[in-house]
């Protein structure tokens, strides 16, 4: 299926905004596509509009020209057909429920049963936190339960906007590793921007690297010569570490 | 938290403060032979409260519950309100301006309107304190419905969740904290209307009776009554830091 390989399709997407200096540009003339189960990293310099792309694709917002299809449909079908999970950098956890209840929201807003939130707990490593609540876990173990609390209607895309910015480095290369395990137990379809190089070479199919505003595409690197499954050692590797090199030439 | 003893010296200390400055009360009062008309002993005091106690409780009572009445009149409507301006701009900016000069003429003005028009008896004191416990409730529920992260909205909308669904699991529980900080003066100030609705026009509760021991000039009475309309409102006060640390359990009291 072509569906497949284009399975979200981005087409001459530009955005921009009225503001009190006249109007301003954040996104000029962006195009590419993801395949159905690729992992894509959007990567740029702060403040260059990766979190408005995001919002575009999840309709979070509108294009201000171009078009964006999603599986067939546009955005807005794709949102109401449930497609689309945010993670963003805040977990935006409800403070005054439990664990398990945060991870239940989505279920209770959808009326539908999907996955048992007790067995994502136990998949992002959370068993026997069911009921504690978020104040109570670190930062690392709050964006486990994001990404649990993301993952219990079965989306088909998972929306990551710099999910482990606020993480430190130690907890952020162990959550790195778990999302490659979700990804490929999971087969979901994930967008995740970063402004860690690393990051994104480590997680991802293919990285799209992004200019300062108004961002235009400076470049699309497919990695897939990096072997899967990625592991810590990875890291280490000269080929890892070469091709994080050309990337940070290619942004500045 | 605290520990063991930190905890006895914080009722200790105060504690002391109180005895002392009743001995020193009782001794000025004795020394420069005042006038017990002008400044009752606080033995004088408690021989009053002795021989009326009965009245006291009863008069107390009526007043307290004029009190809560127009405490959870006036806090509900406010709280509803807040909801309706959260979902229509169109109410918020007919109604807002008119609440915020309305908050401004001070309520003590009206009172002789509110007797005028709801009688002496307790149906002028509940709207009284309905009145001024409203704002305070309002304002903050304003604040607290509408100050929500605005990726909570994108995470509700990228679900499609609708206004309803937005309203009770994210607004409300976020409003719960700015609520309670509201109530917690709102109850003060209900039992403050309260007893000024009576000042203005009564047959009962403890602001009459404020009135009529100034006007036999029973200075005693009058601080018995004083005490115990003070310790009442210390302990709706009370009850709403009570109930304010078991529902907002999640968040350090404000």
């Amino acid at each position: 299926m072509s569906h497949d390989m284009r399975f979200i399709e981005v087409k001459n997407v530009c955005k921009w905004y009225n503001s009190t200096n006249g109007i301003v540009h954040t996104l000029d003339d962006i195009s590419f596509s993801v395949a159905r189960g690729e992992f894509v990293s959007i990567i740029g310099p702060s403040g260059c509009g990766k979190s408005t792309l995001i919002k575009l694709i999840g309709d979070l917002l509108e294009p201000s020209a171009g078009s964006i299809v999603v599986d067939g449909m546009t955005t807005e079908e794709a949102r109401l057909k449930k497609m689309f999970s945010f993670v963003f950098q805040n977990p935006m956890l409800l403070p005054w429920r439990r664990v398990i209840d945060n991870v239940r929201l989505p279920l209770e807003i959808l009326k539908r049963e999907a996955r048992d939130p007790a067995d994502l707990l136990h998949m992002v490593g959370l068993s026997g936190f069911e009921n504690s609540y978020p104040k109570e876990l670190s930062g690392g173990m709050q964006q486990r339960v994001v990404l649990a609390r993301a993952l219990t209607f079965n989306p088909q895309i998972l929306l990551m906007d710099e999910p482990f910015a606020g993480v430190d480095e130690f907890n952020r290369d162990a959550l790195n590793i778990e999302l490659l395990r979700i990804w490929s137990e999971t087969g979901v379809t994930v967008i995740f921007i970063t402004h860690s190089i690393s990051e994104a070479v480590f997680l991802s199919d293919k990285v799209i690297l992004l200019s300062s505003r108004p961002a235009k595409i400076k470049d699309i690197l497919e990695i897939n010569f990096l072997p899967r499954p990625r592991g810590k050692s990875l890291k280490e590797s000269a080929l890892f570490q070469e091709t994080v090199k050309c990337l940070r030439e290619k942004l500045e | 938290m605290f520990t063991g003893k930190t905890r006895v010296n914080m009722i200790v200390v105060p504690a002391l403060t109180f005895v002392s400055l009743l001995v020193l009360w009782e001794l000025t009062t004795v020394i420069f032979k005042i006038n017990r008309i002008i400044l009752p002993s606080p033995s004088e005091i408690a021989v009053a409260f002795a021989n009326n106690y009965p009245l006291l409780l009863k008069e107390t009572g009526i007043t307290m519950a004029e009190s809560v009445l127009g405490f959870l009149l006036g806090s509900l409507s406010a709280y509803l309100l807040a909801v309706t301006f959260v979902h229509s701009r169109t109410v918020q900016q007919a109604v807002y301006p008119y609440a915020v000069a309305l908050k401004s003429t001070p309520l003590i003005a009206i009172a002789p309107l509110l007797v005028l028009w709801f009688g002496n008896g307790m149906l002028s004191k509940i709207v009284m304190s309905a009145l001024v416990a409203f704002f305070p409730v309002l304002v903050n529920s304003v604040s607290g419905l509408t100050s929500i992260d605005p990726e909570a909205f994108d995470l509700m909308k990228s679900l499609s969740a609708s206004k309803w669904q937005v309203l009770t699991k994210i607004r409300i529980p976020s409003s719960l904290p700015y609520l309670f900080s509201s109530l917690k003066v709102a109850s003060s100030l209900a039992v403050v209307g309260a007893v000024i609705g009576e000042f203005t026009g009564s047959i009962e509760g403890i602001g009459h009776l404020i009135n009529t021991s100034s006007y036999y000039l029973e200075t005693p009475l009058m601080f018995a009554a004083i005490v115990m309309i003070s310790l009442g409102g210390v302990l709706f006060f009370a009850l709403m830091a009570h109930l304010e640390r078991k529902i907002v359990f999640w968040e350090e009291p404000r």
